[in-house]
Order: structure tokens, then sequence, then C-alpha cells
């Protein structure tokens, strides 16, 4: 860490500028829900927990949004799913799941009654849709986290497989 | 008030550097879970959720409280977030006690939580920014040129540090839920330990831990029903004041004083030294033990390490100081002060097992934060305000 004001500019209105760049690093102990959810997806299975409601959560809810309880049932979903919402991403930044122009989705996968946020690799944003279908891309090298899903891809009509789902 | 306010859930989780088997949600959920048994409730008969946390950034998870929704049951339900840097905990639990004091809800559970291992505390609360008086190496390196103006004006003995951190590391070992459990310490080895930020010895610094707790606050007619241990808020104070301004007598800010004033008065009490029974009070460096007994008007100016150093402030003393190992032994930031009012509770409620002290009928929780300028405390009885 630098000190605070060793490199600021004048502005030719006299104002002062400084630069502050904030680098900071987290970690996270996800428990023993999320656990279960991150290691299915190193072995290509996508996992959620079923509410007391009979919705299953993707990704999966630690506790019962509607009873508070712990949520202890677990349901296998596809890894096919439809775009339920998305953005554009012209310039991705650092750490973005693509570093080329993409999508930001909430996809809900088959078989799961919530929506998942992940990338879609759609080329151009004329090529996203509200309900089309994705498929996960998985990663090579799979660790037990989130981006062993590479980011999602468009089904093309003539590529439709069979829907997953519990 | 126009409604009597009661504690009559208390629950923690275990304390650690880190609470690798749990989530945020889970650590949550552990002090929720013990807390609601604790006051024989469940979650469906809460009115009410007031949580409170240090700053979002220790964790990197903004407003926690909304993602905690599900862990808390708290759907459809009033929650209220509290932001008051370290005193946190306290200004929490205050803020939790005024919904049932003004009648609006019935029973409220209020919850202070950290899980300081996702990132680094230390680091979050140094960060540079342009143009600002620099922070350097955290609240160590902030709060030392502080405690040596404290030692310079009241001509403390160096070792009265080491003799607070011995105290509250071997009441420690009491408590099954506190951080650090380390039996050993003497004052001899105690002297020894690195010097950190001159004059803070390591064993007169606070750890870093995951951890939270819970209390279960009720009216008085769910309090008198209530068919097992209760503590009777009698008074609540809160103070601010800048971080810094010119004449600022840091040592002992014009708002702590002016807090520990207007709290007892609130509470009838002319003498704290004689009507209280047990303290817990925020002491993150073994050092800020004297300073606060002088601050908050337990102990005449320049005259706190003298209680220290006399034994008044042990498990056996007359004015019995964090029988819990206070924070020099267990720091999740977010949770400390709302523990210093927890187990002041438990003291009254006689809940506290090996740390109990006998006889409590008042006691008194406080917490500080930020720059010694966040200031929140209260005062628990075993008998109706």
């Amino acid at each position: 860490m630098s000190g605070a004001t060793s490199d600021y500019t004048i502005a030719p209105d006299g104002s002062f500028t400084a630069p502050l760049e904030l680098f900071y690093p987290y970690k996270r102990t996800v428990g023993p829900t999320l656990s279960r959810f991150l290691t299915g997806l190193r072995d290509q299975r996508v996992e959620g927990t079923r509410g007391k409601d009979g919705r299953v959560h993707v990704p999966p809810a630690e506790f019962d949004p509607v009873t508070g309880e712990p949520m202890t049932e677990w349901a296998e979903v596809g890894s096919q799913g439809s775009v339920v919402s998305w953005s554009w991403q012209p310039s991705p930044v650092d750490g973005n799941v693509l570093q080329h122009p993409f999508a930001w989705a909430l996809i809900r996968l088959d078989g799961a009654d919530t929506a998942l946020l992940h990338g879609v690799d759609a080329g151009r944003s004329d090529a996203m849709t509200t309900g089309m279908r994705v498929r996960a891309r998985w990663a090579e090298e799979r660790t037990g986290s989130i981006t062993d899903i590479a980011c999602f891809e468009p089904v093309t009509s003539t590529a439709v497989v069979a829907r997953g789902g519990s | 008030m126009a409604e009597r306010c009661a504690v009559i859930g208390v629950g923690q989780t275990k304390h650690a550097s880190c609470r690798a088997d749990v989530s945020i949600a889970g650590l949550v959920r552990e002090a929720v879970d013990r807390a609601l048994e604790s006051a024989h409730t469940t979650m469906t008969e809460i009115d009410a959720i007031v949580i409170g946390k240090a700053p979002d950034m220790l964790e990197g998870v903004m407003m926690p409280e909304l993602y905690l929704v599900d862990a808390l049951a708290a759907a459809g339900k009033p929650v209220f977030r509290v932001h008051t840097a370290g005193s946190v905990g306290g200004a929490t639990a205050i803020v939790a006690c005024q919904h049932v004091t003004s009648g609006v809800h019935r029973r409220v559970l209020t919850i202070g939580f950290e899980k300081q291992s996702d990132g680094n505390a230390m680091w979050a609360l140094s960060v540079p920014l342009p143009f600002g008086m620099p922070v350097h190496a955290g609240a160590g390196g902030y709060f030392s040129p502080i405690i040596r103006s404290y030692i310079k004006r009241s001509g403390a003995p160096g070792h009265i540090g080491c003799m607070v951190a011995v105290k509250d590391r071997t009441n420690a070992c009491k408590n099954p839920y506190a951080h650090l459990h380390e039996p050993d310490w003497t004052l001899e080895k105690a002297m020894e330990s690195p010097m950190l930020w001159d004059p803070v010895r390591m064993i007169e610094t606070c750890p870093s831990s995951d951890g939270a707790i819970a209390l279960v606050l009720a009216n008085e007619s769910i309090a008198d029903a209530h068919d097992g241990p209760k503590a009777w808020v009698h008074a609540t104070a809160m103070r601010s004041e800048p971080t810094q301004f010119a004449g600022r007598n840091q040592v002992s800010p014009k708002a702590s004083e002016d807090c520990a004033a207007d709290l007892w008065r609130k509470a009838g009490i002319t003498s704290p030294i004689e009507e209280i029974d047990a303290v817990e009070m925020y002491v993150p460096f073994a050092w800020f033990e004297p300073m606060w007994l002088e601050s908050l008007g337990f102990a005449p100016k320049d005259q706190g390490w003298r209680y220290v150093e006399d034994g008044v402030t042990e498990m056996s003393g007359r004015l019995p100081v964090n029988c819990s190992g206070g924070v020099l032994s267990t720091n999740p930031i977010g949770a400390s002060g709302m523990l210093r009012f927890g187990e002041a509770a438990m003291q009254v409620m006689r809940t506290a097992g090996e740390h109990q002290v006998d006889g409590v009928r008042k006691a008194f929780g406080h917490a500080y934060g930020g720059g010694s300028q966040f200031f929140a405390m209260w005062v628990v009885g075993a008998d109706k305000p």
C-alpha cells in the first residue's frame, strides 16, 4: 500500500486528482449446501435443492425461502435451459467468464424453478432472445467452481438434445 | 420508555479464526437457533429482525441482510440493518430494543456477525484514501499512539496491558464459545510477547474471528410469561463524534463520556462501581481497559491502571470485567459489541456457566468503534426497571 498523496495532479481549474486503485482478496467458505453443488459441477452434474413447496432451486438455496428450514432434499437438473432475461456485455473486464463480447443471462435449467446467472457466448447481441435455449459448455479442467461451466452457448434448432432434469 | 424490554434468549456460535464448516448464512443460523431455543420460541413468532455487522467490505458481500433473508426465515417480515463500524453489535441491540420499547413489535430477533476469514479486516480498515490521513497497518497502528498518550498522561507502568491480556485470556478458558483458549499465560511470559505496535504487544491484541451472536428481545407481557431466565433492559445510550477535530481528546472522547453519563442517568445509577456487578467492555487492545474504566466513570482520571494492578477487574474482584474473555479472546467485529451486550445479559440471567459471577443484579455492556468515535452501551438487570 503506497502513500496516499504522492502522485496527485493539479487540473487547470486548480482541483486535485489522485488515483485510488483498490485491490483486495476475498475467499469463501461456502458451507455444506453450495459445497455439494460445486462438487457436482466438477463431475458435470448440476444439482439443486427442493423446497417444501416442491420448487427446485438452482443454484441451491441453503435455507428454504418460504419456511426458513435447512434444505436437505436434492434434485439433479439438466445442463440445458432457457434464458429468462439477459443483458449484453460489449466490453468484458478481467475476471468475466469470456474475454470477448457476450451476454450476461439468467438461465432456468431444465427441471429447475429458479434461474442461474452465467454468460452466454452468442457472438452478437442480436443472436440473443428471451426464451432461447442454451446449454452448458464445460471447462476442460474442473475444480469445483461455478466456472467449471465455462459459459453457456446457444442450442441450435438442429441440435436440440432431450430435456434433462428430474 | 413506553414499553419495558427484556432479553429472553441469547445464542452464540463457537468462534474461531476460520469456521470453514459453514457459510455466512450457516454461521448466522447457528447463533439464531441457539437464541430461539433459549427463548423457548420459534422463527414464526418473531415479529421483526434487526441485523448488524461491520463494513460490508470485510467479506465483500454487499448488503448481506438481503442474502440472509432465507436463513432468517424473514420473508415478509421487517428487516432493519444497522451500520456503525466496530460498535455495531451494541448499536444493533439498542435499535432492536427500541423496536420493542416503542411498542411497535412484541418479539424481536437481533443478530451481529462477522466472517473475517472471508477477507482481511486489518487491510480492509487501512485503505489509503487520497488526501486523507493514512491509517497504516490496521487498527493497532491507529490506536497505539492513543495508548502511548494515555500512558504518558497517567503515569501507568508498562506491564498494565499485559496484566489485562493475561486476565482476559485466562477468563476465556472458562467460556466454551471463546475463540482463543490459551491457559498457560503468565505476566512474565506476556511481557516477552512480540511488540507489534509499540506499546502494544501481540498478546495485548485481539484475534480475527468468525462468529455470530443473536438475542431475542421481548416486551413486558411476553417476558413475564417466559418461564426461563431474563435480563431487563434498564437503559441504553449511543453517541458519536467525528474521527478528527481540533482539540479532540482521543484517550477519553467526549462522545464516550457523554454516552456513559446519559446511560447512568437513565439507569438511575449514581456510582457505577458500587452499583454494577459485572462489566463486558469492548477492549480490542488491552490498554483500553484502564482507559475505558476512567472514561466511563468507574475509576477516577489517571487511576484506571491502578484498578487493573490491584485486581479490581479480575473475575474475583470488586468489578469483574470481561469474564467471557472479551474482545481480546474473540473478535468477529460485527458481533463483538453484541457479544458484550449478550454476555452482560447472561451474567444477569445466570447462564454464563463457568464464567458466571455470583450475585449479579446489574450488568453493563459496552461497544465502541471507528477511531474511538462511535459508542453504544446498556445496563441490564435482574429486576424490572
